[in-house]
Order: C-alpha cells, then sequence, then structure tokens
C-alpha cells in the first residue's frame, strides 16, 4: 500500500519550497529527509527536549510533534536560516560561542531559535525569567550556566540604549 | 604566546552553531535500509516461537533476523570490558563468574527491552509498521527486580551460568577495620540507596553498518566513546579480523558513559547479509529503557569515630544491581569502594562488594561511575557524625582532612588498574577553606533553618570527592606535516562535546610553536590510526594530552633538524614560532611550514613529507584530581520541592588547559548531579516493567533546576604526566548529591531527618517530612 502523497507549498528560510509528504510525516521528517535540513535534530520525538525548535511564523514550534502538512503555506527558520554560508554568525550564535554555551551542540539549534524568540519580545533583564524560557529545552552538557549567560549578555545588549 | 591555560574560543563551535554538523542520523549512505529492533515486552519469559511470515510479506520489508540467524557469528557478548591482574585479583579477593549478553534472545529473554529479533526494511516508516507483524510467542515468568531478593538462597538465576545471582565480588580490608570499629568511641551507619538513572546524552544511539567494498573494510559508524574497542568487539562477533573492519564515531549529540552494544554489532551484520548499507536509530523511549543505565546501589555503610571527632574506621557493604549482564565486572561497586574514603584520613577501611543480576537493563558507568555514590554516602555519614557529636560539619570535615604535608598518600589498596593506590596531588584543606569562604558558609550556617519567605526552610551543604581520572590502558596520537604544510592531529581518544579540537590542539600549538586554530584535528577512526583508547572516566585530557604532548614535541624535532640541515645551522639555535623556523632571536624570518614540507617532500623523492611522530601513551596509573563543593538551598515543607540558591565548585584537576572548557565541564557536572540527587530515576514496577520511557517521566535538569555556579580552580598539577593535568569531566556530578543532600538535612534542621536515598524527590521528602514532624510531636507530647 502506497501512502497517498501531499504537496505543501511552504517558506523554509526565506525561500519558497514545495515538498511531497505522507500525512504521518512530521514537519521535522520533512525539513531533514525532503530539504536535507539536518541541522534540526531530533532528540525525543515526544515534544519535551526541544532540541528539533524551529519557528513557525516567528513562534517555537518542535517540529517533532507536528506534521508537515500543518506548516502549509507558513514560514518556517531552521538554524540554517540564522547566517547563510561563510557569512558572520547571528548575534545570538555568536554571544553562545562567546559564552562557550554549547559542548556537543545537538541542543543548540533548539537554544538559539528559543532565544530569538524570546529576544523578540524585548525582555528585560532577568536571570529567573531567562531561566523560566529556556526550561523547555534540555541541555545535557553545559548545566545551563553558559546558556543563561549568553542570553542575559544578548538581553542587556538589546536593553541598553 | 602560551597557549595552554587559556580560555581559547572553541574551533568546534561554528559549525556546531550553524547546524552543520553532521552527527550520526544526518549521514545518507546511499541506498541505505532501516533496521529497528523488536523487543521484549517481559523481564522473563521463555520464547516459544517466533513467527516472521507476516512480516516478510510486508511492504518494503527486506528481512528480518533472530537468533537462529546468528550463525557463522558468536551469538553473545562474553569478553568483560575490563581485565584484571592477578594480583589485584589475589589481593582483593576478586570473584569474576562468566559474563554472557546474547545478541539476539535465544529461547529466553532475561529484562524488558532485550533484542528478540532485527527487522530490516527500506524505510522507518515500513519497518516499524512491519515490526508489529512480527508474532512471537512468549511464555512468561516471575522476575527477579530486586537484588538483595536475587541473593536469598533459592533464588532462580537470573543467567543459567550465575548460580546465585551473584556475578562478581571483591574485599578490600585496610588496616584492622574490624578491631578499631569496635573500640572506637562512637559509629553512625545507614543503609543508602541510589537510585538507577540513565545517561541520557540528547542524541540517542544510533549505528550504521556499511557492507566492504573493493577499497573499504566492513564499516560501522556508531555514536560510540571507544571506537577502537568496538572494532575488536566486532571482530569477536563476525569472527574476522580488526583490519577487515572500520569503526568511525562521528560527531556526537554527547555521551555520558557507554560500552557496547549488541546493535552496533548487528547492523554489521545484517549489512553483511544484505550487502547494503543498514542503518538503526534509537527512539528515546529505547533509549531510556536499554542504554546506559546506571548507578542503584543498597550500600550498608558505618562510620566509627572518636569522641574528639577524629574518624578511625569505615566500614562498607555494596550490593550493585547490575541488571540481566555485567560487561563491566567490578567497575561501578570497586569505583564506591576506591572512593569511599573521599578527602579523609580514615585508616582502617573494609568493603565487600556485590554485583548481582537481575531482571533489568544493564547498567554500565555513567558520568561519575561510583564517585558520586561513594561521596554521598561519605556526606551523609560526616554529617550524620557531626549532629551526633555537635560539631560544625565543616570543623569535622576540617579535621578529619588529609593534610596537604601528607600527599602524596598510599591509600593502602590497589586501584582496579592493578597499581597501589596513591592520591598523588592536592591540597583538600584549601579547597575546604576557599569553598567556605566564597559559599559564606558560616554566616549560612548561622541561619540555616530558619524558614525564609513562606514555608521555604534555608539550608546549606558541603561535599568533597576525589575522582581517579586518566585510566589506561593506553592511548595514541600521530603529529604530521603534510605536504601543504598543515599540521594534522590524529588521536584515538575521539570527542562527544569534550572540546578536544580545541584542547588538544593547545597543547600541540605549544609544543610545536603553532597556533591552535592552524593545527587540523580528526578523531574517531579506526581507519586512521591503529589503536586508541576513547573518552570515558575522565581520561582524555590526561592521556590524550600527554600524548599530543610527546608526540609534538617529537615533531617538532624533526621540523628543527630539518630546518637545520637547510639553514646550515644546529637545531638548537632554532625556534619556532607562529608556525615559522627561526633563528633564536631573530623572530619574523626564517623557514614557514609549507617551505619545509616541500623541502621534506623533494628528500623522499616526493613520498610525502615524511615529517610525522606517532606516538602512546600508557599511564602508570590513575592521577587524583578533587573537589569540593558547597550547595545552597531552600526547601519547601508543604511541597517537598528543593530549590538550589547558590553552588559553589571549588576544583582541583591539575593544569587547567583551558579554563573556560573546563568549567564549562564543571557546570555539566554539577547538573548532571542535581539530577541525580533531585529528580532522575529509572523506575522498575515488581513486574520488571520501566516505567519511566519518557522524558515526561524521566526528569532531566532544566535551566530552572540549576542554579549560578561559581567555579573556582585551585590546581595542584601531578607528577604522573608532564603535562601536570589530572581529568575534570566526572568530579562535579560525585560531589552535587552530597552537598545537596546535607543541605537539605540543614535547612531542615530543627526536624533532624536524615536523607539516605536518592533522588531526594518531592514526594520522598514531604515523607520524611511528615515522618519527623510525627515524631516530633509525638516527642513533645512524651516530654
Amino acid at each position: 500500500m502506497t501512502p497517498e502523497l501531499h504537496t505543501i507549498r511552504l517558506t523554509v528560510n526565506g525561500a519558497a519550497v514545495s515538498v511531497q509528504v505522507e500525512p504521518r510525516q512530521t514537519l521535522a521528517g520533512a525539513l531533514r529527509d525532503q530539504l536535507g535540513l539536518t541541522g534540526t535534530n531530533l532528540g525525543c520525538e515526544h515534544g519535551v527536549c526541544g532540541a528539533c525548535t524551529v519557528l513557525l511564523d516567528g513562534r517555537t514550534a518542535r517540529s517533532c510533534t507536528l506534521l508537515a502538512v500543518q506548516a502549509q503555506g507558513r514560514s518556517v527558520i531552521t538554524v540554517e536560516g540564522l547566517a547563510a554560508d561563510g557569512e558572520r554568525l547571528h548575534p545570538v550564535q555568536q554571544a553562545f560561542a562567546e559564552h562557550h554555551a554549547l559542548q556537543c551542540g545537538f541542543c543548540t539549534p533548539g537554544f538559539l531559535l528559543t532565544t530569538i524568540e524570546y529576544l523578540d519580545e524585548a525582555p528585560a533583564v532577568d536571570s529567573d525569567a531567562i531561566r523560566q524560557r529556556l526550561s523547555g529545552n534540555l541541555c545535557r552538557c553545559t548545566g545551563y550556566h553558559n546558556i543563561v549567560a549568553a542570553v542575559k549578555d544578548l538581553v542587556r545588549r538589546q536593553a541598553a540604549p | 604566546m602560551r597557549q595552554v591555560g587559556k580560555p581559547l574560543a572553541r574551533r568546534e563551535d561554528d559549525r556546531l552553531l550553524r547546524g552543520k554538523s553532521r552527527y550520526l542520523a544526518d549521514l545518507a549512505f546511499g541506498d541505505q535500509l532501516e533496521a529497528i529492533v523488536i523487543r521484549s515486552p517481559f523481564a522473563r519469559a521463555r520464547i516459544l516461537s517466533i513467527d516472521t511470515t507476516a512480516a516478510l510479506a510486508a511492504d518494503g520489508v527486506v528481512a528480518v533476523f533472530t537468533a537462529e540467524d546468528l550463525v557463522d557469528v558468536d551469538p553473545a557478548l562474553t569478553r568483560q570490558f575490563y581485565s584484571l591482574t592477578p594480583a589485584f585479583v589475589e589481593r582483593h579477593d576478586v570473584f569474576l563468574g562468566p559474563y554472557r549478553e546474547p545478541i539476539l534472545a535465544p529461547g529466553r529473554v532475561s529484562r524488558v527491552g532485550e533484542p528478540v529479533a532485527l527487522l530490516v526494511a527500506t524505510g522507518r516508516a515500513a519497518a516499524e509498521d512491519a515490526a508489529e507483524l512480527v508474532e512471537v510467542d512468549y511464555e512468561p515468568m516471575d522476575p527477579i527486580v530486586d537484588p538483595l531478593e536475587a541473593m536469598a538462597p533459592g533464588a532462580d538465576p537470573v543467567a543459567a551460568d550465575v548460580p546465585g545471582n551473584v556475578q562478581a565480588s571483591f574485599r578490600i580490608e585496610v588496616g584492622d577495620p574490624g578491631r578499631v570499629a569496635g573500640t572506637a568511641d562512637r559509629t553512625v551507619s545507614g543503609r543508602f540507596r541510589i537510585g538507577r538513572s540513565v545517561g541520557s546524552p540528547i542524541e540517542n544511539r544510533g549505528a550504521v553498518g556499511v557492507p566492504a567494498t573493493g577499497t573499504e573494510p566492513l564499516t560501522v559508524w556508531s555514536t560510540t566513546q571507544i571506537p577502537h574497542v568496538l572494532r575488536s568487539y566486532l571482530a569477536d562477533f563476525l569472527r574476522c579480523g580488526e583490519e577487515d573492519l572500520r569503526v568511525v564515531a562521528p560527531p556526537m549529540g554527547g555521551s555520558f558513559g557507554g560500552g557496547i552494544y549488541a546493535e552496533e554489532l548487528l547492523v554489521a551484520f545484517a549489512a553483511r547479509a544484505l550487502e547494503r548499507p543498514v542503518r538503526w536509530l534509537e527512539d528515546r523511549r529505547e533509549n531510556l529503557g536499554n542504554a546506559r543505565h546506571s548507578r542503584d546501589q543498597i550500600i550498608d555503610a558505618r562510620l566509627a569515630y572518636d569522641l574528639s571527632g577524629r574518624f578511625r574506621a569505615l566500614r562498607m557493604r555494596i550490593v550493585q544491581d547490575c541488571g540481566s549482564a555485567n560487561l563491566f565486572g567490578l567497575t561501578l561497586p570497586f569505583n564506591i569502594a576506591s572512593h569511599a574514603r573521599g578527602q579523609f584520613a580514615i585508616d582502617h577501611f573494609d568493603v565487600e562488594g556485590l554485583c548481582v543480576l537481575t531482571n533489568k537493563t544493564r547498567n554500565t558507568p555513567v558520568r561519575g561511575a561510583g564517585r558520586p555514590e561513594a561521596t554521598f554516602v561519605l556526606d551523609r555519614l560526616v554529617d550524620m557524625a557531626a549532629d551526633d557529636l555537635g560539631l560544625d560539619p565543616a570543623e569535622l570535615r576540617r579535621r578529619n582532612l588529609i593534610p596537604a604535608g601528607e600527599m602524596p598518600r598510599d591509600m593502602g589498596m590497589l586501584y582496579r588498574d592493578g597499581a597501589p593506590m596513591v592520591y598523588d596531588s592536592g591540597n583538600f584543606p584549601d579547597q575546604l577553606h576557599t569553598a567556605l569562604e566564597a559559599s559564606g558558609y558560616w554566616e549560612k550556617r548561622r541561619l540555616g533553618g530558619r524558614a525564609g519567605e513562606g514555608n521555604r526552610a534555608r539550608g546549606i551543604g558541603i561535599s568533597s570527592h576525589v575522582e581517579a581520572t586518566g585510566l589506561g590502558p593506553h592511548e595514541t596520537a600521530r603529529l604530521e606535516i603534510d605536504d601543504s604544510g598543515r599540521v594534522v592531529l590524529t588521536c584515538g581518544s575521539n570527542p562527544h562535546g569534550q572540546s578536544h579540537a580545541t584542547t588538544l590542539a593547545q597543547v600541540a600549538g605549544d609544543a610545536l610553536g603553532v597556533p591552535y586554530d592552524r593545527i587540523e584535528t580528526r578523531f574517531g577512526d579506526t581507519g586512521l590510526l591503529e589503536r586508541g583508547g576513547g573518552t570515558f572516566g575522565s581520561r582524555s585530557a590526561v592521556t590524550a594530552g600527554s600524548v599530543v604532548h610527546s608526540a609534538a614535541i617529537e615533531l617538532r624535532r624533526q621540523v628543527l633538524e630539518l630546518a637545520g640541515e637547510l639553514l646550515e645551522c644546529d637545531p638548537a639555535d632554532l625556534d619556532i614560532r607562529d608556525g615559522l623556523v627561526s633563528p633564536r632571536g631573530v623572530p619574523g624570518i626564517g623557514l614557514g611550514f609549507p617551505e619545509l614540507a616541500a623541502a621534506a617532500r623533494d628528500r623522499n623523492d616526493g613520498d610525502g613529507s615524511g615529517l610525522s611522530a606517532h606516538d602512546e601513551f600508557v599511564p602508570s596509573t590513575v592521577t587524583f584530581g578533587s573537589g569540593t563543593h558547597v550547595a545552597s538551598v531552600a526547601v519547601d515543607r508543604e511541597t517537598g520541592v528543593v530549590s538550589l540558591t547558590g553552588y559553589v565548585v571549588v576544583d582541583d584537576c591539575g593544569t587547567v588547559l583551558n579554563p573556560m572548557v573546563v568549567d564549562g565541564q564543571q557546570h555539566g557536572g554539577v547538573a548532571h548531579g542535581i539530577g541525580n540527587a533531585l529528580l532522575e530515576e529509572a523506575v522498575y514496577d515488581e513486574d520488571g516493567q520501566l516505567l519511566s520511557g519518557t522524558f515526561i517521566d524521566y526528569l532531566l535538569p532544566t535551566a530552572t533546576d540549576v542554579p549560578d555556579i561559581e567555579v573556582i580552580h585551585r590546581p595542584h598539577p601531578t607528577p604522573l604526566n608532564t603535562l601536570g593535568v589530572k581529568g575534570a569531566g566526572e568530579g562535579s556530578t560525585a560531589s552535587a548529591p552530597g552537598a545537596i543532600a546535607n543541605a537539605i538535612v540543614d535547612a531542615l534542621r530543627p526536624l533532624r531527618i536524615e536523607i539516605n536515598e536518592m533522588p531526594i524527590t518531592p514526594q520522598r521528602l514531604v515523607e520524611l517530612i511528615r515522618a519527623a514532624e510525627a515524631e516530633h510531636m509525638v516527642g513533645s507530647a512524651g516530654n
């Protein structure tokens, strides 16, 4: 039995794309397998660890528990969309490097996109609020200390007049 | 400019931050097939029949392998991970029974999740659909889930060749603990239970088997910490030579403990049989049920001391729940034993260690591997003794720490590698003093136990540990200058987040006079290096660092000799700076590595530069790092929820190669220890069913569970290697549980609760609080 395929059109990292997917295909699967965007990592596939976080119309979403067909007509940003090849890193990526906010790097794409969404809300400098906001993403390597420091630095720089 | 010791930026980050790193699941191997493992749903059962007919007829299914199909291979893992010296076996009364772990279950299963069949299909979805069609007829039997029941007379054997279920045991005796404990003024004792936890890297395991081609041998790509060891197990299994195999560990999404797993072997078997690449990717439920379980001991311990507070004897009995098979032999309980006395002078000491089989997932060493368990028990005993004596815990600790002047100190026993166990370096009293000052201990202690806001009581706790690091048997590296003049570093220790490409390049760069970011690094490929150890047990900075250092010094000698010939001068008059060989005192002019490589190539008739140094480091034994932690907590007496409000780490890992990287290891280690202390537990029910198969049930610490962590380095370089390096990867996991437990007890001081179990979940803590409150009320009434 060959499963029925759906053609979906969406914008990924600013480019219009069209992909054929099975109804059960996840957004993460479509990004990784059909579009070759393997920067989106799968850690738990049940929506807890946050490694697969992408931006969907500017808001964070777990691409492992979202069906690809649900992204029809919408805009997706993945980690590959933050800085073009050979270009300077995005300021959030840069801050993570400066603060040693990644070790194995597997959870990092999810943290980057979560941070970008957070910064868009022009938050105040508040460590507890930052920790709350990051608590939907799991990291086993860093103990979060340096991730919080990187985000705090970004918030502070953004808040500075 | 010296590079070692500086917080130089990581070279790994750019690729990782751009999402360009290629983890195992990101790799594609042509017409690869997807495998899934069909696993036992029962903890103990006979397999009456397996019918694969319907599955084989399903869309996309290529093959289903069961135990019957494993012909011309070794059907079980039987070689223990570590070997022991005869002297060690004799000295510590070691019994080591057989280890046997079937690759696919042959007629019976002994744990939930045990691989029963491997189904291979054209895609993952097709494989999962068809898996339901494999009909396995099981006859369930009563499992043994509790190790004490497993040891009881008449208990059924979990493994047929291990009657009585004690698969391994040892006994350590230092001094005269029986007599001394019997005559000491006071003792405290307890039964301590260490919960079973799971290593839980964010990347699950995975492996790909790629069949041999005309030019490449049969290759296994795996999320392994030990590619060379895996190759040797593959050779055993497939009954072929190691030269007929290649193992590659791609970039990994963390790894906190390892071993050898059936799945890594099965993909090779399937790829060879089907002549196509076969990939297996684990899902999280499989990982939480099958991979890298650890801890899980019952430890009876007794500390004897004088009224002056001087520790006299420590006695301990460790029951290690190994699960259904024990690849690692004595490792976990012996690690507990060898770290049990921590930083204290305890001259009389005995331990009995028992490795017991049960119908649960196999236990492996995970970050800390015995150290957190040992440290938790000792930290608790010390604070119990302090309470008994009416002394502040810090003061009791101070009185018993090994003085700096007594280092190195022979601990009167052998380490697991067979060498006398010696604390080689460190200053424990200074560590304690520094930690107390940095944490504001005395002020907080004065306030301890008093309610803070609402029902939140505040407390502070201390832990100190030692950490045997840099375990052998060996590590290998090659440093060479390629045709273009680029320095290439190849090492047998492969990273999974530890920053080898930065720190090892710093070491090589200093020796060679080349900036670290101009050194290319290669890891994790047996095709590149004949021998290698791997990354485990806080060993890489020590073993890989040392061999990279010595190889770089040899390459430097070769470079200077060649430059001396070309410049017609004594090599001793030359120096290398910034990748340029110059006469001493005349920097900025001279020969660059590209010119030297070209000259060397000409000399070799075009056959490479020949500038290459290959070396192997064989450590004499482990070197002991150490640390002292102070945790501050707030405890909600109503809900039992514990919040960390402050955390100080004082660490001694010897020479610090890169403080930014070492701090990161400390932060991560503390977080792992917080998870073990408060949150993480792999829970089995009485039927041997795992109840914690998702990240909703198995709780990893999140950003709100971990406080800001202050790390202070007080390095005392070891004399055991040229760099003076001691490992740093695991010590912080060791101390977090004890520090937190002691802080909770301090916060609840008026209730005088005892914590002897981890994780300290809100439920457990509420039970302790309620029980203590009830007793308190009865006590008050009685008075």
